[in-house]
């Protein structure tokens, strides 16, 4: 209940936050269209008073805050389609990039945390642990690069693999986005496996006859499970930042795609709408991350 | 604590590549905008990075553009790093309700993609290099406020911290005459991270088209430039990319290092 309430005024300041900064810095979205020659004075006036923007900013911030409420997000200025139809009809292909991706994460990273935590002080372990840190650090911009560069060069050699490197495929962006955030994971599996390893359970464990194998590193990743799930909830809450990278390198349409199209041409309620779902999404898998771990793991369950 | 190779190689390539960029203008006469030869042309004696899709000289665009990669990071870092650590020091200065509202705000603003809002501030101050060094300075700062309380009240637990608070040195005088100056190699191996990360930030924004100028050539919007020729001429995106990746790992490297070395050997005891 109290993640709840924390959770809307996190709300509440994000999209005050970006109604009042587009709004103030900006000034009034109508003029940028006037100023590009896309309305004249007398439809732009017009628009005004069809929008509200003609009452003064407190008014207006009031009136969305009371759309809000009836889930009304107002209208793009530019297509005067709904802001909710116009999310609606890109959200799904940024879903299954995000969804796709999230499954390439945590493969990839719970791949490269078992081996780097389970053969600590072997060239492979060791070869998956720079792995790791690589992914984290280097941007996503960079991984898209070097996964399409791969693929090119994969498909010169061989053209039978060249379908996968067309625009409509979901492969390529995937594995970009997924690599760009296994890293994280594969940290977290690493560095709780070597604790593990470590703990006195483990030694009990081998000294009941558990050999080393797929049993004993079960034993020593169980107790990580609940932190890796947390770990991965937080990160499709950043998949929307890789997202707008992901879809311009790989040229797919799509909430990433928008959003930096919606800044650039002004289009001010789109960008709230995207703000407003952006944090809605962070909250969510925030919450969504808590109870996860929460049934995994009993002793994160609050205490009745 | 004898040093890895790694270490060696990372500061190695930092005072290399801070080394060329810097004197870009020695080790290179050709322009960054006028081509100095036939497009694509690979790397030899001269051009000796190759030319690009124009025909302009890659070796000079990638020094020059490193100036602007490197700086602009370096710029936003700071401003996080002052922003953060002046907002942690008067929250626990202060303490009570200052502090409360630090923790909330932060959470509040990190509720916020850092892409998201370093493109709100496009839109509302227009693409340019201002521009990113102030989104992601802004971007970066709750966070680093953060770590920063945390590492603020690390320090205060410490006895010596509640002897001052006896003797009557509280609020304001200790979180600066303590807590501070304790805190700083903690500090030091932050901002150091978080150059890293303000460096992957200002390189995607410039390779997403926000760099405003595109006559300023800079390592991200190089390697976007390069994408569509990776499979004729690879080096355009290499160069760039490589750099990228050398800077941000080599910078980690020296993070990682002066977080493990800085237990008790910071000259940080000053005189009463």
């Amino acid at each position: 209940m109290r993640r709840l309430g924390t959770g809307l005024l996190t709300l509440w300041a994000a999209v005050t936050f970006a109604f009042f900064a587009l709004r103030l810095a900006a000034g009034d979205p109508i003029s940028s269209l006037l100023s590009q020659g896309l309305a004249s004075p007398e439809q732009a006036d017009a628009l005004r008073t069809s929008l509200g923007l003609d009452s003064p900013l407190p008014v207006q911030y009031l009136r969305f805050l009371g759309g809000l409420t009836r889930g009304e997000l107002g209208r793009s200025l530019y297509t005067q389609r709904s802001v909710a139809a116009t999310i609606a009809q890109q959200a799904g292909s940024t879903l299954r990039l995000a969804v796709a991706g999230l499954l390439v994460a945590a493969v990839v990273g719970l791949a490269l945390g078992i081996a780097a935590g389970t053969f600590r002080t072997s060239l492979f372990g060791r070869t998956a642990s720079s792995l790791a840190g690589f992914a984290t650090a280097i941007p996503a911009a960079l991984t898209c690069v070097l996964v399409l560069w791969a693929a090119t060069s994969l498909a010169q050699s061989s053209p039978f693999l060249l379908p996968l490197t067309r625009s409509e495929s979901l492969l390529l962006p995937a594995l970009a986005l997924g690599i760009a955030s296994s890293g994280a994971l594969a940290r977290v599996i690493q560095s709780g496996l070597e604790d593990n390893f470590d703990a006195p359970y483990l030694l009990a464990a081998r000294a009941r006859g558990v050999q080393p194998g797929p049993r004993l590193i079960w034993h020593a990743l169980r107790p990580v499970l609940p932190l890796a799930v947390s770990f991965l909830a937080l990160e499709a809450a950043l998949l929307l930042g890789g997202t707008v990278v992901t879809e311009t390198v790989f040229a797919r349409p799509g909430l990433g795609r928008l959003l930096v199209s919606s800044i650039l041409i002004g289009d001010y309620p789109v960008v709230q709408g995207l703000v407003l779902l952006a944090a809605v999404v962070y909250t969510l898998t925030h919450v969504a991350a808590d109870t996860l771990s929460a049934i995994i793991d009993p002793r994160l369950r609050p205490s009745a | 604590m004898r040093a890895a190779p790694s270490l060696w190689a990372s500061a190695a390539w930092l005072t290399a590549i801070a080394l060329a960029c810097g004197l870009a203008p020695v080790l290179t006469s050709s322009s960054t905008i006028h081509p100095v030869g036939p497009p694509l042309l690979t790397p030899s004696e001269f051009p000796l990075m190759g030319t690009d899709h124009l025909g302009r000289d890659e070796w000079s665009r990638w020094l020059y553009g490193g100036r602007i990669s490197l700086l602009a990071s370096l710029s936003a870092a700071g401003l996080a790093v002052v922003m953060g650590t002046g907002a942690a020091l008067l929250a626990q200065g202060i303490g009570g309700a200052a502090d409360t509202t630090l923790v909330g705000g932060s959470s509040a603003a990190m509720a916020i993609p850092g892409l998201l809002l370093a493109l709100l501030f496009v839109a509302i101050m227009g693409p340019g290099t201002d521009t990113l060094i102030l989104a992601v300075g802004i971007g970066l700062a709750p966070g680093f406020a953060r770590l920063a309380r945390q590492a603020l009240l690390q320090v205060r637990t410490e006895a010596y911290v509640g002897a001052a608070a006896a003797l009557g040195a509280g609020g304001m005088e200790a979180a600066q005459r303590h807590l501070l100056p304790n805190a700083l190699p903690r500090l030091l191996s932050l901002a150091t991270t978080h150059y890293a990360w303000a460096f992957a930030a200002i390189t995607t924004l410039t390779f997403l088209g926000l760099s405003g100028d595109i006559s300023r050539p800079e390592w991200g919007s190089m390697l976007n430039a390069a994408r569509p020729y990776l499979r004729i001429a690879s080096w355009l995106a290499f160069f760039p990319g490589a750099a990228i990746a050398a800077t941000i790992l080599s910078v980690h490297t020296l993070g990682a290092w002066v977080a493990r070395r800085r237990s008790g050997r910071w000259p940080v005891v000053s005189d009463q």
